[in-house]
């Protein structure tokens, strides 16, 4: 049984000019050519069963949300159609619709009736909704005072206790601490169990696998591939890393020195992306010098999915590099890898140490992916690498794992 | 933990179809029925325009009749005192109170109205609902602020002695002939007002000329019969002058002006409508 179709589904937006500098200005162009077109979904199709998770991946900006706002009814496609059978609860923004003036009570009516709720229903459900999101003792207080943590909490909360028959998240579990997340996973697991029909949009592939039973994977508007998501996760990274390759070799131009090269190496010699956390990796790096350019600094920059710098590999710390004309390559060693699972771009590149005009000699931005899986147990942002060991008091002697 | 109740699984679904907007009149009746359906959030966010506007004021309820009463004192002196206006054998500050409290319903519910879409745009972009329940519920809050305001007419009319009669009955279909007019309007300035603000800033002007368009400081008497015809097609003539008329004067609605009214107000709302509707499908790339 198919509960929703998505039928060659197209929207088109269009994108004003950029705003006069001048107040009062006037506009550069007549008013009727004054706005450009942009399809953010062109031509897409897919169905969901009843009962399956859907999971929708892709980089940013490649039509994700404007098909959950399509799904959603809060805006109309261009072209197509799309056909849902049953409720549809969709949970774009945790807290959409909150007033900060009114107490959790009244929000969680409030905030329930948006979604759809009757206040019957909503009454019957409170308990609940405010076990789960833990508020209890906080229940009569104006949400002005709240934790963004509590409020976070009581938002997920509404939308999960609707009974909705599909439901749409959208990176709503980017937000609020670890046990929180755990604990909206479970609870959608729990939802999916029982039936309901979820269309799941993350960053976070892990849970995208864990949870989906199908992904869709989306590009510049369009369906590139619909599948397991394993298939899709891996068709996504190889596109990432294609686009990237595309970069390195499309950015040659004649420099005093250059990065000709790059890899990732495990403990082989075998060039690969992708690596477990707490596994040792190695980066190789090629260089070309068309003449002496004298004191230099190579540097890796890893970036998380939204562009934050997360940490890097430098040779600044080092002794002075005299890098004279010629070619050769850099290796950077990391015994253990302190990165999270995830997708991280890369940037690559070498400068001089001396920062002054022309300082950066080349700069690959994105232009590699590393894929961080599963590996040494970590919590938090980073993996510390550290030992351990116990000690029994009254014991002969310490006993080592 | 909640336990889950999904019960039979051949359960009947409703079917919903998104597809491009499309001028369907017949689509309203559809519409319509999923209003009716949300007929609990009309009534929760009501209730919280209600109570966010005197949530944190000193003077709470006090504001809601704030406006009329300091309105009605200031006419009495100007057009009562300095100008002589005539009130037709009434004191003159409850003549122009009567006239005020219908007045003020439809201004500030519409003043209030027409941002409605704009100012809740968080919610437009990010939650489906059908939009109109946003205008139609500062509309209500607006009958709440009419209710404490017919209460000081209630106290004004004992004062002056001025006594109520059956005809005050009449009152109701007046009130609901301007809740629909309002209504409609409403829903063109909000929707016109999420492409062009124009709408939000042109409109206390346009209420003021309309308020002096409309018998609310003069009475009907005093337009020359040689404009009265044209002067009756403006709706809030007959909502105006008939609440004071019924109220105050103890005489039957004045039928002819009535009828244009409701006349208008009837004709307007479905096609108001309509046109919400039809731009409905695209407010929220816009807002």
């Amino acid at each position: 049984m198919i509960d929703v179709t998505v039928q060659h589904i197209g929207k088109k937006y269009r994108i004003g000019p950029e705003a006069s500098t001048e107040p009062l200005g006037r506009p550069r162009r007549p008013w009727w050519r004054r706005s450009e077109e942009f399809w953010a979904v062109r031509d897409v199709s897919f169905d969901v069963r009843r009962g399956e998770a859907l999971g929708i991946i892709g980089a940013n900006g490649a039509g994700k949300s404007t098909i959950l706002k399509l799904l959603a009814g809060i805006t109309t496609p261009t072209v197509g159609r799309i056909v849902v059978h049953g409720r549809l609860a969709a949970l774009l923004e945790v807290g959409a619709g909150f007033h900060p003036e009114l107490t959790g009570r009244e929000n969680a009516y409030l905030n329930g009736s948006i979604l759809g709720m009757r206040r019957r229903e909503i009454a019957a459900k409170l308990p609940a909704i405010v076990d789960f999101a833990e508020v209890s003792r906080f229940l009569d207080v104006p949400l002005k005072y709240y934790s963004s943590g509590m409020y976070v909490r009581l938002g997920f909360s509404i939308a999960a206790h609707l009974d909705p028959d599909i439901l749409l998240i959208d990176e709503v579990l980017a937000v609020g601490d670890l046990s929180f997340q755990r604990k909206c996973l479970q609870r959608i697991e729990e939802l999916k169990r029982a039936g309901c029909t979820i269309i799941f949009i993350s960053h976070d592939l892990g849970a995208v696998e864990r949870l989906c039973d199908r992904a869709v994977l989306m590009r510049r508007g369009q369906t590139a591939g619909t599948g397991a998501p394993a298939e899709m996760i891996a068709l996504y990274q190889q596109i990432i890393a294609e686009a990237a390759a595309e970069d390195f070799t499309a950015s040659r131009e004649r420099r005093a020195a250059e990065i000709t090269y790059f890899e990732f190496r495990g403990s082989g010699r075998d060039g690969r992306t992708e690596f477990r956390t707490g596994e040792p990796l190695m980066v190789r790096m090629d260089w070309a010098a068309s003449e002496d350019v004298g004191d230099v600094i190579f540097y890796v920059y890893f970036y998380t999915q939204d562009n934050v710098l997360c940490t890097q590999l430098t040779s600044e710390d080092g002794p002075r590099v005299d890098l004279r004309q010629g070619k050769g390559y850099v290796e950077f060693t990391c015994p253990e890898l302190t990165l999270p699972p995830g997708i991280y771009h890369v940037d690559v590149g070498v400068r001089k140490r001396e920062v002054a005009r022309g300082y950066s000699l080349h700069w690959l931005n994105h232009c590699a992916v590393l894929h961080v899986l599963d590996g040494t147990a970590v919590r938090g942002t980073f993996y510390t690498p550290h030992t351990w060991r116990i000690v029994v008091d009254d014991a002969p002697t310490p006993l080592e794992p | 933990m909640a336990t889950l109740n999904r019960t039979n699984v051949t359960e009947r679904r409703e079917v919903t179809i998104l597809a491009p907007p499309s001028f369907a009149p017949g689509r309203v009746l559809h519409d319509v029925a999923r209003l009716a359906r949300y007929a609990d959030l009309i009534y929760t966010l009501s209730l919280h325009r209600i109570h966010v506007r005197y949530k944190q004021s000193f003077l709470g309820l006090l504001w809601a009749v704030a406006q009329p009463v300091c309105l009605m004192a200031i006419y009495t002196v100007v057009f009562s005192h300095v100008a002589g206006m005539p009130s037709e054998g009434l004191p003159y500050a409850i003549f122009a109170y009567a006239a005020l409290l219908p007045w003020i319903y439809f201004s500030s519910g519409l003043v209030a109205a027409t941002n409605g879409i704009v100012s809740n745009a968080a919610f437009v972009r990010k939650v489906y609902f059908p939009r109109e329940i946003l205008p139609i519920t500062y509309i209500v809050a607006a009958l709440f602020d009419f209710l404490i305001g017919a209460i000081v007419l209630a106290a004004l009319m004992w004062f002056y002695g001025v006594s109520v009669t059956v005809t005050a009955l009449w009152a109701l279909p007046i009130m609901l002939i301007a809740a629909i007019f309002t209504t409609g309007v409403a829903l063109v300035s909000s929707a016109t007002q999420v492409w062009v603000r124009d709408f939000g800033i042109a409109m206390p002007l346009l209420l003021q000329i309309w308020m002096f368009a409309s018998p609310v400081v003069y009475p009907l008497a005093v337009v020359p019969p040689a404009w009265r015809g044209w002067y009756v097609l403006n709706p809030m003539v007959g909502i105006v002058e008939n609440f004071r008329r019924v109220m105050l004067q103890r005489q039957p609605v004045d039928w002819h002006s009535f009828e244009i009214s409701a006349a208008i107000a009837l004709v307007l709302l479905p096609l108001a409508y309509m046109y919400f509707k039809s731009v409905d499908a695209t407010m929220a790339d816009v807002v």
